[in-house]
């Protein structure tokens, strides 16, 4: 089958890759990339684990994306939010509020964070649970993710900062 | 490497609307067409095969979201469920769309899926298709002959089969304006939020008063295709709506509708709270502050 040729930005970086029909995003992100921030935990698009930031605030599920349709695109995993050496707010706020159990799920659950603060910057409890509907923890530490974000809100506030953490 | 792995398939990028077109008629039934793909994806990676997968990442012409009070809203095929919650005209004059729209999955998979990809899904369960069936609409399919219209109440022939012919794009649907006095409402009841409906239910009732006009009441997970149901269309059409008549249409709903047991729910507890949904969904309806669901 024909293989297509793509270039990613991702993390700010410009990547080229030749990638197969089915080869999902995710996989292309992980394994063509070296991306292994960014977790397969379901395939078909209901734990979160792969959620990644595309062309700016918008989360999508990478392990439900043809890689060959994305061409051009600018992608953000967790592992390219930390700024001059220091950690995203968001990073900090679950890493101080001890938001964080296996940590498998934290990846996702702190890009699907930036972008909901992104869109909302004070939720409220409720709104903070129905953004994180598509993450999953299956640790089942909600709670301390609820407050982390709570926390992440008050941080992004106070500093003045873009949702970016720039 | 991801250990759901799809079969392959042969990956194909028109950039125009007459390109898909042609594609779809040299393919026809080899192919699929992919917008947002939450629902073809997780297909592949099961048990479908195609040869053919025709994206519309790079077809232009098909992002249109447009409301006019006169002509009413256009719903392009590649408009996402987000956007549709982003839309305060939807918001405003359907809705139930918008209700199903905001418990629709996931963010991730809102960003993602489509409107119309939820239409053409064919699924007895679809939040958005059920609204769209109580509002009323027709999806514009075109192929290399031509374009027709099809109207949703003729669309879904059975679970998963449509209207649609293996050589016909579904170019956009439209909705028609909202008459004076229009209400709608759309609700679901789920196993947990990001879970597909167990069942649901969206009514559009032209109103004058408290007399009812015109209705169209839908019931979905409650057979293989959504359901409209016709008796209590008809006792609600004339009639004021009372909580008497709430409580006798309650009564009727289970005639009309015919669920199975499956993993989300039973054919007894789904028969047992579809009259409750219903009388719930039109009292949403006909109390409508907006954005409560």
């Amino acid at each position: 089958m024909k293989k297509h040729a793509i270039t990613l930005t991702v993390n700010g970086e410009e990547r080229d890759l030749l990638v197969s029909s089915n080869r999902t995003l995710l996989d292309a992100l992980r394994d063509d990339l070296g991306y292994t921030d960014t977790k397969y935990g379901c395939g078909t698009g209901e734990c979160g684990a792969c959620t990644i930031l595309v062309d700016g605030m918008t989360t999508i599920n990478g392990c439900l994306t043809l890689a060959a349709t994305m061409n051009g695109k600018s992608i953000t995993t967790a592992a390219g939010l930390a700024r001059n050496g220091h950690l995203h707010p968001v990073q900090e706020a679950f890493i101080e509020n001890d938001a964080i159990q296996c940590g498998f799920c934290t990846p996702g659950m702190v890009l699907k964070t930036i972008s909901l603060l992104d869109e909302n910057p004070a939720p409220t409890e409720a709104e903070i649970r129905h953004g994180l509907e598509g993450n999953i923890c299956r640790c089942t530490g909600y709670t301390k993710i609820v407050e982390a974000v709570q926390d992440a809100s008050r941080r992004i506030s106070g500093s003045n900062t873009s949702a970016m953490g720039e | 490497m991801s250990s759901r792995v799809m079969r392959d398939f042969e990956l194909l990028l028109p950039e125009s609307i007459e390109e898909t077109i042609a594609l779809l008629a040299r393919h026809k039934d080899k192919s699929a067409v992919l917008a947002g793909g939450t629902d073809l994806l997780v297909a592949l990676k099961f048990d479908y095969a195609i040869d053919n997968v025709i994206s519309l990442a790079l077809v232009p012409g098909l992002d249109e979201l447009d409301f006019d009070s006169a002509k009413g809203l256009t719903i392009g095929a590649k408009v996402t469920i987000a956007e549709v919650l982003r839309s305060q005209d939807v918001k405003d004059h359907y809705p139930a769309l918008w209700q199903a729209a905001k418990v629709f999955a996931t963010p991730q998979l809102r960003n993602t899926a489509t409107v119309l990809g939820n239409i053409l899904r064919a699924s007895p369960a679809g939040d958005c298709s059920a609204a769209l069936y109580a509002t009323g609409g027709s999806l514009l399919l075109k192929n290399a002959n031509g374009c027709r219209n099809v109207d949703l109440d003729d669309f879904w022939i059975s679970y998963g089969v449509t209207a649609r012919r293996a050589d016909e794009l579904a170019v956009s649907l439209h909705v028609p304006a909202p008459e004076k006095g229009q209400k709608s409402a759309f609700r679901r009841m789920t196993r947990t939020t990001e879970d597909l409906s167990k069942i649901n239910a969206a009514v559009c009732l032209q109103m004058t008063g408290e007399t009812c006009r015109k209705a169209r009441v839908v019931m979905g997970c409650v057979g293989p295709t959504l359901l409209r149901l016709p008796k209590v269309e008809k006792i609600l059409e004339g009639a004021a709506v009372t909580p008497d008549l709430l409580r006798d249409i309650s009564n009727v709903v289970i005639s009309e509708i015919a669920p199975i047991d499956d993993q989300r729910s039973s054919a007894e507890y789904r028969n047992k709270v579809a009259g409750v949904l219903v009388k719930r969904v039109i009292e949403a309806a006909l109390n409508a502050k907006g954005d409560d669901q």
